[in-house]
């Protein structure tokens, strides 16, 4: 058979046209698909298969420490938005899961347990997340699933109440008799930037993900943000102050809580992720797409954590790479060596340094209080 | 509405909202605090004993202006008993730093203190004005920067002073911390942020008593105060690194004015956290840094965020190719008993000399210390040289008097240009 002449061909299989361009790397749509579903005899573009295989070889790398003694479970955390980044990291993981089991001897390294936190808790513009919720526990059976609300951070962190009370100084007043949800609401509503309730949220929800890890005695939580994200969040990191907590904000290592925080995805770009979880239709389902960013916002009224999206986002388009790089800059940080005894932030847990002021509060987290002159 | 009077003293009128964390003050008040700020700055960080001959690196701008004002009244109010005087550098850029160096002659006579300047021509035999003719309007900037370090520290060598104090501002610093990030560059990270730089086997320290000042409020002092400063920009464009870092922190300002200070903490935090094979050997805290001869390249910091992208594509192209490259590294196991001779990982490796520490030597031929056998400066020099026979032998000036002729020979040069 003559060969066809290609304008561009697929640089992989060499046998179609290119369709997508991949970190230059132009691919057909016809190589990949086995990948994904380990079969070398499907028939998958060579995009998808580059996609997946990209994804699955990150998820791949990611071994149990050698430290777990064999035979003892790891088990991990994967906190799920319904977001991009957790919904693909979710199916990737299942997806190593069961190739593991499908081995002759399987050997099975890791145990899975997922948490949500109900969308419609954090943000009241969110629609409920049942229907989503139980779709979830159908597609990905072999895990356990647990969804709870934000407030729920009252029980599980029974502190938590004073060091709001402390936190938000005297412009709140914490009413007992209100049920959790209004008290959380009132505490959220005292704090008056959006940088501020950004990053109080954040902080709230991560304590909350750590505390119901610690309840189910997990290993380690598995982060899903992607590069750009973790580009961004090392940026806003730096703007707020939280610089020496880079080192487990965007690091693979231990947080002081003690449990490790691992973050897979920190190599895949959001559009490879787009490109994955369109080959799967039963991701699509689960995803909440995000919503498109305000363009007519003022800057002054964005927050830290947005202006830094913004700005990796705009950059990143012409320079990917740059944007990438600032995460991997800021994982060569080591983390300082701490002593038993030193202090940590009551409401953000960082470390704190002992020249740092007679606080409870760390640097950074005085600057999201509500008194706070800035 | 009745006018709100000043939160410091609550007898006189407010006219001024702090850029740092918009208190309301009036001017006296405003000043003495912004004084007393630097004057924190410097005794909590010992940053002079008695009787130094201090050099302030004067450019008649306004952080420097500033800076030259402050340490005049801090002296004389607390007894430092310091020795001031003031220290220029002509980079010999027309329409830029003729003028601004009239206003430092200005302030020499102001402050009543004796003012040296050095010039890029007599040191170097070439202006910056010249150097842009020869290499373009683009990366300029890191002759200058190169060049003005040891401009400065052959000035303050001149005046056999030991210590030279720049305007950095808070603004600068914060400006630094990210730009180095998005630089990938934990070297600088580490150094950038420390108030005192020693530079290396030269015993000339650098200081930025400035450092947490923020720099509208060295306008609003320089201002209220009335100094007599210039205020025109450099007029040669900045790096893309810089102008990038630049428009991010001015939007972070207006998002969270605090946020520059929050950045240079940031700065000084992660500093700490930088891995001592990096940093050069030495794990030293942020207060006294090593800086070799090339600390800050393009960091004249005058810019105003215009940029021409050329330095951010140029490094998302290598890191592209990197990325190639790993995706077909292969990785070569060598026999256990082999001694192993180079692996790519230094923390991986056991032997100790992988990651060289920074000797500090002199250069062969100008004797500045440098790291390398030719300093920076001369290398610069060497590429700048190696064109300029034929340019001045075509216009006709011989190298002695090249200074008058500055802007005849560039003339000369565009007529080439245009005629050819």
């Amino acid at each position: 058979m003559p060969a066809k002449e290609l304008e561009s061909p697929c640089v992989d299989c060499g046998d179609a046209e290119f369709v997508v361009d991949v970190r230059s790397r132009r691919l057909c749509k016809w190589e990949l698909r086995q990948l994904l579903i380990w079969d070398p005899t499907s028939h998958r573009p060579c995009y998808e298969r580059y996609v997946s295989l990209k994804v699955l070889r990150r998820i791949e790398n990611y071994r149990r420490p050698k430290s777990v003694p064999k035979g003892q479970p790891y088990k991990l955390l994967l906190p799920l938005s319904f977001g991009l980044s957790s919904s693909v990291m979710l199916h990737a993981m299942n997806a190593q899961l069961e190739r593991q089991l499908s081995k002759p001897y399987p050997m099975v390294g890791f145990e899975l347990h997922v948490l949500v936190i109900e969308p419609s808790s954090i943000s009241p513009s969110s629609a409920s997340a049942e229907q989503r919720f139980g779709l979830l526990q159908k597609n990905f059976p072999r895990h356990s699933y647990k969804m709870l609300p934000f407030h729920s951070i009252y029980e599980y962190e029974p502190t938590v109440q004073d060091i709001m009370t402390q936190f938000a100084g005297e412009g709140f007043v914490d009413d007992g008799s209100l049920s959790h949800k209004e008290r959380l609401d009132a505490f959220r509503a005292s704090i008056t930037t959006a940088t501020a309730k950004a990053d109080v949220d954040q902080i709230l929800l991560n304590r909350l993900v750590v505390s119901y890890a610690k309840e189910l005695n997990c290993d380690a939580i598995l982060w899903g943000d992607s590069d750009s994200r973790l580009a961004a969040k090392t940026l806003a990191n730096v703007a707020k102050g939280r610089g020496s907590a880079l080192t487990w904000q965007v690091s693979d290592g231990k947080s002081p809580s003690g449990l490790e925080f691992n973050f897979p995805l920190r190599d895949l770009f959001q559009a490879e992720l787009h490109s994955y979880a369109n080959l799967i239709p039963e991701l699509m389902a689960i995803i909440i797409p995000d919503e498109p960013p305000l363009e007519n916002t003022l800057t002054k009224n964005l927050s830290i954590d947005e202006l830094m999206m913004r700005y990796v986002q705009t950059h990143g388009e012409k320079y990917p790479g740059v944007m990438a790089n600032v995460t991997r800059t800021a994982n060569k940080l080591q983390p300082a060596a701490v002593s038993a005894g030193a202090r940590r932030c009551a409401f953000c847990d960082a470390f704190m340094r002992d020249s740092e002021e007679q606080s409870e509060f760390c640097y950074a987290c005085a600057r999201s209080r509500p008194d706070s002159a800035c | 509405m009745p006018p709100s009077l000043c939160a410091n003293c609550e007898t006189t009128r407010a006219v001024i909202i702090r850029p740092k964390n918009r208190q309301k003050l009036c001017k006296t008040c405003f000043l003495t605090i912004f004084e007393t700020e630097v004057h924190e700055t410097i005794t909590s960080s010992s940053l002079f004993h008695r009787n130094e001959r201090i050099a302030i690196g004067a450019s008649g701008g306004k952080d420097s202006t500033v800076l030259a004002s402050v340490m005049k009244t801090l002296n004389e109010r607390y007894d430092y008993g310091l020795q001031l005087c003031l220290l220029s550098i002509d980079e010999g850029i027309k329409g830029y730093r003729d003028d601004s160096l009239e206003t430092v002659k200005r302030n020499a006579v102001q402050y009543d203190m004796p003012l040296e300047i050095v010039g890029y021509g007599e040191l170097y035999g070439w202006t910056m004005d010249q150097v842009v003719a020869q290499v373009g309007k683009k990366g300029n900037c890191t002759y200058c920067g190169v060049f003005r370090r040891q401009a400065l520290d052959r000035g303050a060598a001149r005046l056999g002073i030991k210590h030279v104090v720049t305007g950095h501002n808070a603004d600068d610093v914060a400006e630094t911390v990210m730009m180095n990030l998005l630089r990938g560059d934990l070297p600088r990270l580490s150094r950038g942020t420390s108030i005192v730089t020693d530079s290396g086997a030269s015993d000339i320290k650098r200081s930025k008593p400035l450092k947490y000042a923020y720099e509208k409020e060295i306008v609003l002092y320089a201002h209220h105060k009335k100094l007599d400063y210039f205020s025109t920009e450099c007029i040669y464009s900045p790096e893309a690194f810089r102008g990038s870092a630049r428009t991010l922190i001015k939007d972070l300002e207006k998002i969270r004015p605090s946020s520059i200070l929050d950045i240079v903490k940031s700065g000084e935090d992660m500093a700490l956290l930088v891995p001592p094979e990096v940093n050069g050997g030495t794990k030293k805290p942020a207060a006294a840094a090593v800086a070799a001869e090339d600390d800050t390249p393009g960091g004249c910091g005058s810019q105003n965020g215009r940029s021409s992208g050329g330095e951010m594509a140029e490094m998302e192209k290598k890191l592209a190719e990197d990325d190639t490259a790993a995706s077909r590294e292969t990785e070569i196991q060598l026999p256990a008993a082999a001694p192993k001779k180079k692996t790519k990982n230094p923390d991986k490796s056991r032997t100790p000399k992988q990651v060289k520490a920074q000797s500090m030597g002199k250069c062969e031929r100008c004797g500045y210390i440098s790291s390398q056998k030719i300093c920076k400066a001369c290398s610069l020099l060497e590429g700048l040289n190696k064109n300029r026979p034929k340019t001045a032998i075509e216009v006709g000036v011989g190298m002695e008097d090249e200074e008058s002729s500055s802007t005849l020979m560039r003339q000369m040069e565009q007529v080439q240009l245009t005629s050819g």
